[in-house]
C-alpha cells in the first residue's frame, strides 16, 4: 500500500520539494543577508554604545518583499490539505476508482490509514521545513523587533505551522468523505482551516494561560522585557475604576475630570496629576517564557482536532455505501 | 428452503436482498442462487438494478433489508472476503494518469494470490502497451486491461458489469472466450450484467433476469428453456390455458395468438402449436411483461381509456 501510495503522489511530491527548494534558496539568500547587517549593527552600537536605540532605529534587515512573502507562508500549511488531502477520498468517488482500490484484497480502512498516514507525514515535513526555513530567517528580526510572539510571526515559525498542516490535512481528507465532490470540499477546506486560524490567533491564543498583569507607577512606565505578547494597557484608578470619561484623551486614554485642568498648555502632561491622585498604569500580557509553552498548547489544539476529523473519516468510510 | 437433493454449494445465495435510496427503491425483494461454477448472465433494463445487485454481492454498498451469503458469507470489508471476489465496475474505473504496468504493481501489492504474469501475457497477446498511461488507451483496450486485473486476483467468483459494452465484436469474442476459458478451470464462478442475448447464449448457463427492481427470472438457461413453450394458434381465449399454465406474453394479431407460457403440465389443446422458444424471447418476453405492467398501471392511473 505504500508503494500504491508513492506511485500515485511521486509527482506531486516532487514538485512540492522543487516548490520548497525555490523557497530555500530565496530565504537563505535574505536571511544571511539580515544577519550580515544585524551583525554589523549590533558591532556599531557596541562600540558607540547606543545600542539601546537600537530597536528604535530604522535599521532595514532586508526586502520588505521578502517579510511578505514570509508572512504568505501562512498559507502554505493549508496547501496540502487543499490539494492532496480532499480529493484523497472525494477523487476516488468522483472517478470512481475506489471501486477498483476497494475491491482489492484490502480493507477501506487499511487503505485510508496508509494513504492518510503518509499524506499527513509529507505535510506536516512540508509545513516543517518551511517553518525551520523561516524560524531561522527570522532571528534577527526578532532579536531587533521582539516579535516572535506577534501574529503573522508566531503562525509561522517553530511547531505550530506543523499542527496546522495536519489539521489542513485531515479536515480535507474528512470534507472530501463526507460531500464525496473535490471541489465543495476544497472550499470547507479552506473556509474552516482560515476561520480556526483567525479564531485561535486573534481571540484564543491570548487565553492559554492566566496572563500577567503588571502595575506601575504612571510617571515610571513599565514595558514586560522580550518577546511578549500584549493583551491590554492602559490607566486604573484608586478603587480599580477605569479612568474617564473626560474631555480629553491623551494617548489612548481617556483624562479623568480631576486632572482635566492639566491638559491646559501646549505640553500637557497628566501624569503627574494622576499619579498624585492614585491611577496607575497596567499592562497585562502573556510573558516571552511563555513562547513555546504557547507554540506547544497551540499545536496541540490543532492536532487534536485534525484526530477527531480523521476519526469521523474512518467511521463514514467503513459504515457508508462506497 | 434448498430442496433435498438438490443440494448444490451456492456461491451467491441471497433473501429478500433489498436495497433503497433516499426515494428510489433500486433492488427490491431479491431472492436468488447461483450454484458454484456456473457462468451466470444477469439481464434486464436499464435501471432494473443489476449493477445494484452486484455492488451489494462486492460488499461496496450495504443492503438496506434482506441478507447476502457470497462464499458462505456476508459481503464484507475483510482481506479474505475481498481476495476471494473479482469486481469490474461499468464505467472501467482505473487510474488514467497510472499506466497498465502501474497497475499490475498496485494489484501485486494488495492481493494475496496476485498473477502478475497472466496479465503482462494478455496485453502483450492483445498489443496494448503496458508503459502508457490507462487514460491514453481506447474503451476497448480498458476494459481488457481492467479484466485482465481482475482476472489477475484469482477470485472464485468473478462479478462483471456490463464489460462487453465497450468492446467490438471481435474483442467481445474473444472476451467471451477467456471468460469461459477461465471459468472452465478451477470452480469458478461468474455473474456477468450484459443486454447482449446473443453473446450471453454462447457462454452462460445461467440466467438471472431483473426487471423493475425485482427477480423475474433466476435459474439454469437449460432449466428455463425446458419450462417455457411458445404456443401458435388461431386467435381465440386464453383463458383455458391459464387456468393450467403461466402466460408470460400475449400476443395478438387479426388472425393469430403468440403466446409465450412457463409449462405446468402439457398443453393438450390442439388448436396451439407448440414450439421451444429461444433464450431471447423467454427474456424478451419477461421484460415486456414489465413493461405491459407499467402501462396498465399508468392507463389506470390517468383513467385511460386509450
Amino acid at each position: 500500500m505504500t508503494w500504491v501510495t508513492w506511485r500515485q503522489y511521486r509527482f506531486q511530491g516532487a514538485l512540492a520539494a522543487a516548490l520548497l527548494a525555490a523557497l530555500a534558496v530565496v530565504l537563505l539568500i535574505a536571511g544571511l543577508h539580515a544577519a550580515q547587517v544585524w551583525h554589523s549593527a549590533l558591532a556599531g552600537c557596541v562600540r558607540s554604545g547606543s545600542c539601546a536605540s537600537l530597536a528604535g532605529s530604522h535599521l532595514s534587515l532586508g526586502s520588505s518583499a521578502v517579510a511578505t512573502l514570509v508572512v504568505a507562508t501562512s498559507a502554505v500549511p493549508l496547501l496540502p490539505g487543499l490539494f492532496w488531502g480532499a480529493p484523497l477520498v472525494a477523487g476516488e468517488l468522483e472517478t470512481g476508482t475506489n471501486q477498483f482500490a476497494w475491491t482489492q484484497s484490502i480493507t477501506r480502512r487499511h487503505w485510508l490509514a496508509v494513504r492518510a498516514g503518509w499524506l499527513l507525514l509529507g505535510a506536516a515535513v512540508l509545513a516543517g521545513a518551511v517553518s525551520a526555513l523561516v524560524t531561522w530567517w527570522s532571528g534577527p528580526s526578532n532579536a531587533l523587533h521582539a516579535d516572535a510572539f506577534q501574529v503573522n510571526r508566531f503562525d509561522v515559525t517553530y511547531i505550530v505551522p506543523v499542527g496546522y498542516a495536519i489539521f489542513a490535512m485531515a479536515l480535507g481528507i474528512c470534507a472530501g468523505t463526507l460531500l464525496r465532490r473535490t471541489l465543495p470540499a476544497l472550499a470547507v477546506t479552506l473556509a474552516g482551516f482560515a476561520a480556526l486560524r483567525a479564531l485561535t490567533a486573534l481571540w484564543l491564543r491570548l487565553h492559554y494561560m492566566t496572563p500577567v498583569t503588571v502595575y506601575y507607577k504612571l510617571t515610571a512606565p513599565v514595558t514586560p522585557t522580550g518577546s511578549y505578547l500584549a493583551i491590554s494597557q492602559g490607566w486604573i484608578g484608586p478603587n480599580g475604576q477605569p479612568p474617564g470619561p473626560g474631555t480629553y484623551t491623551f494617548g489612548n486614554e481617556q483624562v479623568p475630570a480631576v486632572c482635566q485642568s492639566s491638559m491646559n498648555g501646549p505640553h500637557s502632561n497628566p501624569l503627574p496629576c494622576l499619579a498624585a491622585h492614585g491611577y496607575r498604569g497596567y499592562v497585562t500580557y502573556q510573558p516571552a517564557s511563555r513562547l513555546w509553552a504557547f507554540q506547544g498548547i497551540e499545536t496541540g489544539i490543532f492536532v487534536v482536532l485534525a484526530a477527531i476529523l480523521l476519526g469521523v473519516t474512518f467511521w463514514i468510510l467503513s459504515r457508508r455505501d462506497a | 428452503m434448498t430442496e433435498e437433493g438438490h443440494r448444490v454449494t451456492a456461491v451467491i445465495e441471497t433473501s429478500g436482498l433489498t436495497k433503497q435510496y433516499r426515494r428510489v427503491t433500486a433492488l427490491s425483494d431479491c431472492t436468488i442462487s447461483v450454484p458454484e461454477g456456473r457462468i451466470s448472465a444477469l439481464v434486464g433494463p436499464n435501471g432494473a438494478g443489476k449493477t445494484t445487485l452486484l455492488r451489494l454481492l462486492t460488499g461496496l454498498t450495504a443492503p438496506t433489508a434482506g441478507r447476502a451469503a457470497v462464499l458462505g458469507g456476508p459481503p464484507r470489508q475483510d482481506p479474505v472476503y475481498l481476495a476471494e471476489i473479482g469486481f469490474l465496475a461499468q464505467e472501467i474505473p482505473l487510474y488514467r494518469r497510472l499506466t497498465a504496468g502501474d497497475h499490475i504493481g498496485i494489484g501485486a501489492h494488495l492481493n494475496p494470490r496476485w498473477d502478475g504474469e497472466s496479465v503482462r501475457a494478455r496485453l502483450g497477446g492483445l498489443k496494448i502497451p503496458l508503459d502508457r498511461p490507462v487514460g491514453t488507451l481506447s474503451g476497448g483496450q480498458r476494459t481488457q486491461v481492467a479484466l485482465a486485473l481482475t482476472l489477475a486476483k484469482r477470485p472464485r467468483l468473478l462479478l462483471l458489469d456490463e464489460p462487453l459494452a465497450a468492446l467490438d465484436p471481435l474483442a467481445r469474442q474473444e472476451f467471451l472466450a477467456a471468460l469461459a476459458e477461465a471459468a472452465a478451470g478451477d470452480g469458478l464462478t461468474i455473474v456477468l450484467s450484459s443486454h447482449l442475448i446473443a453473446d450471453i447464449e454462447r457462454v452462460c448457463d445461467h440466467l438471472i433476469l431483473l426487471a423493475a427492481s425485482r427477480v423475474q427470472l433466476c435459474g439454469d438457461i437449460e432449466t428455463l428453456l425446458a419450462e417455457h413453450r411458445v404456443l401458435v394458434g388461431p386467435r381465440k381465449d386464453t383463458t383455458a390455458i391459464a387456468r393450467t399454465h403461466a402466460i408470460v406474453r400475449e400476443d395478438t394479431t387479426a388472425r393469430q395468438t403468440t403466446l409465450l407460457v412457463k409449462l405446468n403440465g402439457p398443453v393438450i389443446d390442439p388448436a396451439w402449436a407448440v414450439e421451444e422458444p429461444n433464450l431471447e424471447e423467454i427474456v424478451l418476453g419477461y421484460m415486456s411483461q414489465d413493461q405491459a405492467g407499467h402501462e396498465a398501471a399508468r392507463l389506470a392511473a390517468i383513467g385511460g381509456d386509450r
